[in-house]
């Protein structure tokens, strides 16, 4: 009851959202959360080079830059914006799962089951084979273009729109989709470039080309659509009391589901044009941060997003260390993790 | 004529016609004299018609019914419109064992490859069933479950596929299922399994009818449910993992044959059956067909043109099924 009251009686202006959402996570988990983190992508910045890499360099790089070595070169130049890269990716798929959890008050959606990701990655790859009235976009728009169409397609044919629709049937809907348009992104590879390797690289999500011109693309984007993001927290928090609670309570559900969709297909898009369809972070994220913080979304999105953006910190590190000095694609990693604990919340589910 | 007779009829010459056509076209088009001539007498064309066309058709044919009837028998046995093994993770599980094989040890005697299969089929039935023990879900639950294991056995194969990485179309066989370079050795070890297991199967069919009407009821009828669940279990299992063995997972067509064809003939499954194995032939040979003539020289993996076919279809079924 005293979270109802926090919530109605919570301010909805953006500052004071943004400052209640980075005060309020000041426990001991969050500081655990952010060592995690920083260690993560301190030795992302340093671990698995040619270069034999040390902390000491990367502090160097950071104080004092000496464009003649080489070492710090490798840092500056392909390590910081990769790591970078890596946990504002994180950040934005850890928030968009926990934003579409929150408004559909499914504990399976995520980019990934709901088909956001594949949609994206499928309109991307095929505009990359020209097919004439998408290429002439710019590659985010169409792939958020994609984003939007793949997550409509779940919902309108999951029977997401009428007012009853059931949860699981929007799932295996949102599957099915995505073993649609995860065909026809292959065959669009496929005829496009027949190499095994880019090609498995790009399908399942990789990092290993990101550099600080794909950072300039991303920062902006993901800084909008996360300050949206931040702004339902409210709107979420009424919103898992019922929709017909929440409206009742004085809430325009139909403003917070627009605003929860932009964030969310502007957080996926961007990060697929970046990295490709990295899978499952948007699942696991949200459920880890909702057993360690709780279900006030004021604590929940930023911590998703915290917790999302270390995962694919160390998955990237640990994508280095597994066949060196070839690199798996991180999204396979996250695939890795991300599929036992998809059957585990199957399960979990289950037993309810 | 009955509807058994016009399907089976209809059936057979729309395949016949695909497999000429298959035969014709191609990365390089043929005329049919010089096919017929090939065919009896090899020649000039003996190695694109006789060495890659023929085996590939007939390799088509044979793993079409055999994912078929392994539909089939899974949604007869679990009582579950939404199974099929493909679904369920059945050939999740034979395409990682296969695929794990043949990329460690490349050199293998393709005979051994159903083998090998057939172990990673049972080991994901298995898991599947001892998820599944604990709790009684609904049939749309086990659909979600079998999805989920699917989806954990794909990302296996597809790290497996970077820790030793192959050549594209090699690497679609496992990925999304294709019939890429397959040939007379690949013929051979699936054949006596496909000549054992499609006539037990339909041994089985009757006794499926009875067991549709319920548990109870089967049994005072006098069949012995429990033999009859694992044995139709067993095959099924055994069918999926030997296609699966030859071509990778080709998805959705265990899915989609036995619903067309109880659309066509009706739930009995002595008219099912064959129906359905037909048409399981008709869809693996035209996605295939289809595959190798929509942008040659380059292919297309089979399995995503029945994954672009089938996943519309398993939509319709949600959007159908009322059992939630």
């Amino acid at each position: 009851m005293k979270t109802i009251q926090q919530t109605l009686n919570a301010p909805d202006s953006l500052l004071l959202t943004l400052i209640k959402s980075l005060t309020s996570l000041s426990s001991a988990k969050v500081i655990v959360l952010y060592m995690m983190l920083l260690l993560g992508f301190t030795l992302s910045l340093v671990g698995q080079s040619e270069f034999s890499l040390t902390l000491n360099d990367a502090w160097q790089a950071l104080i004092s830059p000496d464009s003649g070595s080489i070492k710090q070169q490798v840092i500056l130049s392909l390590r910081m914006p990769r790591s970078l890269i890596a946990c504002l990716i994180g950040l934005n798929l850890g928030v968009a799962g926990v934003l579409m959890q929150g408004l559909t008050r499914n504990p399976l959606a995520s980019p990934t089951l709901f088909a956001i990701n594949s949609g994206a990655a499928c309109l991307m790859a095929l505009s990359s084979i020209g097919v004439a009235f998408i290429s002439a976009f710019p590659i985010e728009v169409v792939t958020f273009i994609g984003a939007a169409l793949g997550g409509f397609l779940v919902f309108f044919l999951g029977g997401g729109l009428s007012s009853h629709h059931n949860p699981l049937r929007l799932i295996l809907a949102g599957i099915a989709i995505n073993a649609l348009l995860t065909s026809l992104t292959r065959a669009a590879l496929i005829i496009s470039d027949d190499k095994a390797h880019t090609l498995l690289h790009w399908l399942s999500g990789s990092l290993s080309e990101a550099d600080w011109q794909n950072w300039l693309q991303l920062w902006p984007v993901s800084l909008v659509a996360l300050l949206i993001a931040l702004s339902t927290s409210r709107g979420l928090n009424l919103n898992a009391l019922g929709e017909q609670t929440a409206s009742s309570l004085g809430m325009n559900v139909n403003a917070l589901r627009i605003r929860v969709c932009l964030a969310v297909l502007l957080l996926t898009a961007i990060s697929v044009t970046i990295a490709g369809p990295i899978v499952f972070v948007g699942l696991i994220a949200p459920h880890l941060a909702r057993s360690l913080f709780g279900n006030n979304h004021y604590m929940l999105i930023p911590a998703s997003g915290l917790l999302g953006a270390a995962l694919v910190c160390w998955a990237d590190l640990l994508s280095r260390f597994i066949v060196p000095p070839a690199e798996t694609p991180v999204g396979i990693i996250t695939a890795l993790i991300g599929t036992p604990f998809f059957i585990y919340l199957v399960l979990k589910e289950e037993k309810q | 004529m009955t509807r058994f007779q016009k399907s089976l009829s209809g059936g057979g010459l729309l395949l016949v016609i695909l497999a000429v056509y298959s035969l014709l076209n191609g990365a390089h088009h043929l005329s049919v004299n010089t096919v017929v001539s090939t065919l009896f007498y090899a020649g000039d064309q003996d190695f694109i018609v006789n060495h890659y066309r023929l085996p590939r058709l007939f390799i088509a044919i044979l793993v079409g019914m055999g994912l078929a009837i392994s539909g089939v028998l899974t949604q007869a046995i679990i009582r579950n419109p939404l199974a099929s093994p493909d679904l369920m993770g059945i050939s999740g599980g034979a395409g990682l064992a296969a695929c794990t094989v043949l990329l460690t040890q490349p050199d293998i005697n393709p005979a051994w490859l159903p083998v090998i299969a057939l172990l990673g089929g049972f080991t994901a039935a298995f898991l599947i069933y001892w998820l599944n023990s604990r709790h009684q879900p609904s049939p749309a639950r086990l659909a979600l479950l079998g999805i989920a294991i699917s989806a954990f056995l794909s990302s296996c194969i597809n790290f497996l596929l970077v820790l030793y990485p192959i050549e594209v179309n090699s690497a679609m066989i496992w990925l999304t299922g294709s019939l890429w370079g397959r040939n007379w050795d690949y013929i051979w070890p699936l054949l006596p399994w496909l000549l054992t297991l499609v006539p037990f199967s339909y041994y089985l069919a009757w006794r499926l009818d009875l067991f549709a009407l319920g548990d109870e009821t089967a049994s005072a009828l006098g069949v012995d449910t429990k033999r009859l669940q694992i044995m139709a279990l067993l095959s099924a299992v055994a069918l999926a993992s030997v296609s699966v063995a030859v071509c990778g997972t080709i998805g959705f067509v265990g899915l989609l044959a036995p619903h067309l064809a109880r659309l066509l003939v009706g739930s009995q499954h002595k008219l099912m059956l064959p129906v359905a194995a037909l048409i399981g032939a008709l869809l693996v040979l035209s996605a295939d067909t289809l595959a190798r003539n929509l942008a040659p020289p380059l292919e297309l993996p089979a399995g995503v043109l029945t994954a672009i076919l089938g996943a519309p279809y398993f939509v319709f079924l949600l959007h159908r099924y009322k059992g939630w």
